[in-house]
This record gives structure tokens, C-alpha cells and sequence, in this order.
């Protein structure tokens, strides 16, 4: 029994020990154009427990996908991510011309003073719904 | 006594010597492969025609007398470009010497999928005046050799493509010549420094 005791501890303190705490907010995106089939959405992961992982976005303005962007020798690249770590006690931040969810195949242009809804899933928390909120191209 | 000090300065030199073999051969740094076409950047520039948001051609004379920020990218870009062109509207806010302070020139490097509507729409998004211009392949591939930009199909899944393209701003004085550029990662008082220097 002291045997079985000893290994959950351990096997626990493995775990990493605290579940996480995740909250989305600020989510917002730049309206786009009509006929422009890309947008992005930006917002911030705020972590007050253990380590997770953002695994997919998802929502029914268009295709979603976690994109980093790397500049190299003074080249945009934007590559697809297959996750997105969020460290224990943390704020993670999609922010432009850095990691950011890349919208595809958008049905309609994203309006200026328009919200849409969309599903972040981490990998232990699940997933949180939050309201993307459409501001002026120019205006952030 | 003297014999011993005459090995310690015989070694001293043979140390140096070795240093000196070692500065004179050692292989030189390997610089980073170039991903673009190096200019000289007096050359960036000069005059170029293109096809403007009303379907007509669009020549650079139009700019001339005016400072111009020209920033290369493609309408369906989702973050570079639209963050690009956002900053670039607010600088020019932030300068405070008006809209007419210096022309902002998108120049689509992706024109089979931007006509001259779908420049016109994206240019218009911002609120503030954004040339938007696109032209044919040989056209849009000449101006990009004249500011020696790269960009490449980038390939996504779906069969859809991105492009990977020069982000820097190109920042233009009022003769159109070529006076600096501004990159993503420098700071807005940096970029605003360089903006002051051709508006002033």
C-alpha cells in the first residue's frame, strides 16, 4: 500500500501536478475586403495553472489554422503550427506579425463592428468559445 | 639566469606567431545565403508602370513631388500585409502632417489572383488614402527586380497558396529615390525617424 502511495506521488509530480486554468479574451480580427479569402484572428491566451497546449481553432466564418510567421533575411513566411505550447502561469499572445490563427476560405467579409464566434481547443482544458470582434483594417 | 629568460621570450613569440597563422588562415564567416537580388541601394527604384485599382495604367510619375512608403504583398496575405499597411496608416497619423505627407503604395506581388478591383478593394479598407496597384506578370516581375523584391508561392494545403514575400517598407523620397526601409521588427519611433526625414 505505502508502495502504491509512493508511486501516484510520483507519478502525479510527473503530471506536472496543477490542471491548467485557461482563459481566451481580447479575440479580434481586421475586417477584410470583399473577395479577400484570408483573415486572422488575434487574441490572448491568459494560463493561471499547469502547462497546455492550444491544438485547433475552429470557426464558421472560414478555415482556421495556427500559423507562425518567421521573417528570414527580411522574407514573411507563414507556416502552419501543429500546436501552440501554453506554459504554466502564463499569457500567451496571438499578436500581428507573430503567431496568429489564420482564417481561409472566408464566406463573406469579416464587417467592421461585426463579431463572429470562435472555438479554441487546448489540449486539457478543452475548448473555450469566445466572440472575435471585427475592428477597422487600419485601426489596430 | 639569462639563458632562462631567452626560452620564455623565444616562446612568447612562437606564441604570437601562432595567433597570427591562426587570424591569417582561419576560414572566413559564412554569411547567409542571399534570398534576394542584391542592388545597390541607389538603385532601388526608379521609374516603373503599372495597372492602378481603376484598371488603367499607373505610372510612377503620378508619385513625383510626393515622399511615397511602397510595401510589396498580395490581397489574400492575412497578417503581414494587412499589419504592414495598418502601421503604415497610423504612422502616417502619428506625423500629423496629414494624408498628403507621403503616399502609400501597395504593389500586389501575386497579380493572377489581384486585378486591379481586387487591389482597389483591399487598398480601400484602411480609411485613409492606400494606392493599390497590380499589372501583368512581366510588369509586376520588372518592379520587383527595380526594388529588389523576392516573393515565392508558398504552397497550403487544399490547394490553396500563400506567398512568401519581402516584408521591409521602401521608403522613397521626393525625387523617388530610394532612402530607406523600414522592417517589421523595428520600432515605431525608429520608422517614424526615417518618415520624418523625406516628409520634413
Amino acid at each position: 500500500m505505502r508502495l502504491f502511495v509512493l508511486t501516484l506521488v510520483v507519478a502525479l509530480a510527473g503530471c506536472g501536478g496543477a490542471s491548467p486554468r485557461i482563459k481566451v479574451s481580447d479575440a479580434w480580427a481586421r475586417a477584410t475586403a470583399p473577395g479577400q479569402t484570408g483573415g486572422a484572428i488575434y487574441a490572448t491566451i491568459v494560463n493561471d495553472g499547469g502547462a497546455d497546449e492550444l491544438v485547433g481553432v475552429s470557426t464558421g466564418a472560414g478555415n482556421a489554422m495556427l500559423h507562425s510567421n518567421e521573417s528570414v533575411d527580411g522574407v514573411a513566411r507563414m507556416r502552419m503550427m501543429a500546436a501552440l505550447p501554453v506554459p504554466a502561469r502564463s499569457r500567451v499572445t496571438l499578436a500581428p506579425g507573430a503567431v496568429h490563427v489564420m482564417l481561409g476560405g472566408l464566406k463573406a467579409p469579416l464587417a467592421a463592428g461585426s463579431s463572429f464566434p470562435a472555438t479554441f481547443t487546448f489540449a486539457k482544458s478543452g475548448a473555450r468559445t469566445v466572440e472575435v470582434a471585427v475592428v477597422a483594417a487600419g485601426s489596430r | 639566469m639569462l639563458g632562462k629568460l631567452r626560452i620564455v621570450l623565444w616562446g612568447l613569440v612562437l606564441v604570437a606567431g601562432a595567433a597570427l597563422a591562426f587570424l591569417l588562415t582561419r576560414p572566413e564567416q559564412k554569411l547567409p545565403a542571399p534570398t534576394q537580388t542584391e542592388l545597390p541601394l541607389a538603385a532601388i527604384g526608379g521609374p516603373f508602370t503599372l495597372v492602378g485599382a481603376d484598371g488603367q495604367p499607373f505610372g510612377s510619375t503620378k508619385l513625383a513631388g510626393k515622399p511615397f512608403a511602397i510595401f510589396f504583398g498580395f490581397t489574400h496575405c492575412p497578417d503581414v500585409c494587412p499589419t504592414t499597411l495598418a502601421r503604415l496608416t497610423r504612422l502616417r497619423r502619428e506625423l500629423g502632417k496629414g494624408d498628403d505627407s507621403f503616399a502609400i503604395v501597395f504593389v500586389s506581388v501575386d497579380p493572377e489572383r489581384d486585378g486591379p478591383a481586387e487591389v482597389g478593394k483591399y487598398a480601400e479598407l484602411f480609411d485613409t488614402p492606400v494606392i493599390g496597384l497590380t499589372g501583368s506578370q512581366a510588369q509586376v516581375d520588372q518592379v520587383k527586380k527595380q526594388y529588389a523584391v523576392f516573393s515565392a508561392k508558398a504552397p497550403q494545403p487544399g490547394g490553396d497558396y500563400s506567398v512568401d514575400h519581402t516584408a521591409s517598407v521602401f521608403v522613397m523620397d521626393r525625387a523617388g529615390k530610394f532612402v530607406s526601409t523600414i522592417a517589421p521588427e523595428e520600432s515605431d519611433s525608429v520608422a517614424l525617424a526615417k518618415l520624418r526625414r523625406v516628409t520634413g
